[in-house]
């Protein structure tokens, strides 16, 4: 009885969140698409360097990474694939794995490491010290004011990120297939664009802007939600960087459940 | 907030009426900035006896009128300030730095 | 609980509380507030910690919900208004916060120009000429490309009070002007609060619980305990007043010892509570 009480009143409180999150976006999408024709101008300023900060901040770390996934990736599929002499399906192994799957997900992680965590600090900070008061006070919105370019930032940004990051997956991958597998440079590269649909990239690049709203909207939410106290920022931040890759790791299985069953048909 | 224009040989008076706030001190700004720069009168006087109220943008929009004349070499001069408005300009210690005279006579003669 | 006889209608007053009550949550703060200020005073809200003012102070200005009760203010119930025209009233109201609250990521001059720029459509030219208008009232001239950071506490609270001039408004709210400043340059903040009185006639008001402060700046003040009214009047009127509570708070007497044995052995063994703050 009392777990389920338990189970009961952790539902709840997970759906308030969502509904939080939503109302966040919602408002977001109100400031970004109605409010400018009401005499609101978005604050396109703003969101550009929220963009360079999140998008090109973000590629000396990114582009290291997602090469190594790559790399990996590549002697991973090559352990199988030697045992039957198909070192050859390497490239479109990687190309697909990177582009359906890692490179929108590691991506997404290394953007909430640097940018979601930033913006629950950066909020959480200005809750603490009245800033946040004071910008209603003045009559502005925050999140007309902070949010919404965050948002925009982000759902520009994060598919721009995700393709870099699979163009270095796979050049990471073609560094074990030059090495490793007889292939040339241009030829991996030639087999690792033959392997790849549009859609594996499509899809690729709708997970990667859901991931962007997702990212901003929990970032944003703990930033406005901070208690009193600098301590109070800290767990703000910590929190927003575990439910961030929560949610992105739920809102992948979602995509990929329905990517799945759409185009089985 | 109203405002006209007359032109006399070489001045150009302004008579203002009503309230010099956020709302109407950009149109202000505007037909001063017009006289002065474009069209260089060389005595720009301001009628403010029907002004019943300035705020920081109106006293801002003035402070760039005076800015405007001294680059061109023009005359801006004030007349008819109610005890308000000498009270507005004496807070922002611009009183001295305006030249203010009691009448539209003293204004166009000096 | 001593509430004023004012009737709801006074010709001059600014703003005027009927009967406001804030909760946070099931703990009700304000229990049935009721005063008015007037045109053109200053009113100094004093009160001890978690007496409920800045609470009083922070629903005054719209940041937190009234449970119930009116707040009238240029003719509008704030409590029962939407947030477009709450908005309007706030273009006319400034706040001066405790930390000062700037923006730490803008210049001095940028966050003073924050609320022109965000809605007027004044030409930045002008904008430049207010702002600097602004910080030369503050005694902060030269001061517009200096960063929040690199300021002294007092001169933050000087130039969240620019930034609160900006938009020339009629109501300017203090809190705890002087928390967290040492005496002298305390001292300088009330001194900028009383010029700004004697200049623009603005109504004031301001949340203390400094005395010395309080009898300099105040016309008028309220004595807020354990979220009710416990007096209100002008300076003369609260320094001869008899009402316990407020000598007790003026003479900064402690909170009277527990006498009766039999309380003190409760009060040693009593289950435990919530503390409430």
């Amino acid at each position: 009885m009392e777990l389920t009480t338990q189970i009961g009143g952790s539902v709840t409180d997970g759906l308030a969140y969502l509904g939080a999150l939503t109302r966040l976006g919602g408002r977001a999408a109100y400031f970004t698409f109605v409010a400018p024709f009401r005499g609101k101008p978005l604050r396109f300023e703003s969101a550009i360097s929220q963009a360079m900060q999140t998008g090109v901040g973000a590629l000396p770390i990114l582009s290291l990474i997602t090469f190594f996934i790559g790399l990996i990736l590549a002697l991973q599929s090559a352990y199988e694939l030697r045992k039957f002499g198909a070192l050859n399906y390497v490239a479109s192994a990687v190309a697909i794995s990177m582009t359906r799957e890692l490179g929108p997900l590691i991506t997404a992680i290394v953007v909430i490491g640097r940018s979601g965590s930033a913006f629950a600090a950066e909020i959480g900070t200005m809750k603490v010290t009245e800033e946040i008061d004071a910008l209603e006070t003045m009559a502005i919105d925050p999140i007309h004011f902070l949010v919404t370019p965050k948002f925009i930032a982000m759902i520009v940004m994060l598919p721009c990120l995700t393709i870099w990051a699979n163009s270095m997956g796979i050049l990471g991958g073609a560094l074990f297939g030059v090495a490793q597998a007889d292939f040339t440079l241009v030829r991996y590269i030639q087999s690792s664009l033959d392997a790849l649909f549009l859609r594996d990239i499509t899809t690729g690049l709708i997970k990667s802007v859901m991931f962007g709203i997702t990212i901003t909207a929990v970032g944003c939410h703990e930033g406005l939600s901070t208690g009193a106290g600098a301590e109070q920022v800290g767990r703000s931040t910590t929190r927003a960087v575990v439910v961030s890759i929560f949610l992105v790791i739920l809102v992948d299985l979602i995509f990929t459940a329905l990517f799945f069953f759409v185009s089985e048909r | 907030m109203q405002i006209a224009a007359r032109h006399l040989d070489k001045t150009t008076i302004f008579d203002i009426s009503g309230d010099i706030d956020l709302a109407t001190s950009p149109q202000l700004r505007k037909a001063l900035l017009r006289e002065l720069r474009e069209l260089k009168m060389p005595r720009v006087v301001l009628n403010l006896g029907a002004v019943r109220y300035i705020d920081s943008s109106g006293v801002a929009s003035l402070v760039e009128g005076l800015k405007a004349s001294r680059d061109v070499g023009s005359r801006f001069i004030l007349f008819g300030l109610n005890k308000t408005i000498r009270e507005v300009l004496q807070l922002s210690k611009l009183l001295k730095i305006f030249e203010i005279y009691e009448n539209e006579e003293q204004s166009v003669a000096t | 609980m001593e509430q004023t006889n004012r009737a709801p209608t006074e010709p001059q007053a600014m703003i005027s509380l009927r009967n406001l009550r804030v909760s946070y949550g099931e703990r009700e703060i304000l229990h049935g507030i009721s005063f008015d200020v007037m045109r053109g005073e200053t009113l100094v809200i004093l009160g001890g910690s978690g007496s409920g003012k800045s609470t009083l102070l922070r629903t005054l200005v719209g940041l937190e919900r009234t449970s119930s009760g009116e707040i009238w203010l240029k003719g509008k119930n704030i409590a029962a208004i939407s947030s477009q025209e709450m908005d309007e009233i706030r273009k006319k109201i400034g706040m001066s916060f405790q930390g000062g609250a700037l923006f730490g990521s803008m210049t001095v001059g940028e966050n003073v120009a924050l609320p022109l720029r965000e809605h007027t459509k004044l030409e930045d030219s002008t904008i430049e000429i207010i702002l600097r208008l602004k910080l030369d009232q503050v005694g902060l001239s030269g001061f517009e490309d200096y960063m929040p950071s690199q300021l002294s506490g007092g001169m933050k609270k000087r130039a969240a009070v620019a930034r609160a001039l900006a938009m020339d408004p009629e109501i300017l709210f203090f809190d705890e002007p002087s928390a967290g400043l040492d005496p002298i340059i305390a001292a300088g903040v009330d001194q900028l609060i009383l010029e700004l009185k004697q200049a623009f006639h603005m109504t004031i008001i301001v949340v203390t619980h400094e005395l010395a402060s309080a009898f300099l700046i105040a016309d008028r003040m309220v004595l807020i305990d354990k979220g009710n009214v416990v007096a209100i009047g002008s300076s003369e009127e609260m320094r001869s007043s008899t009402h316990p509570r407020v000598r007790q708070f003026l003479d900064r007497i402690a909170e009277p010892a527990v006498s009766e044995e039999l309380d003190y052995l409760q009060m040693l063994t009593e289950e435990h509570r919530h503390p409430g703050r």
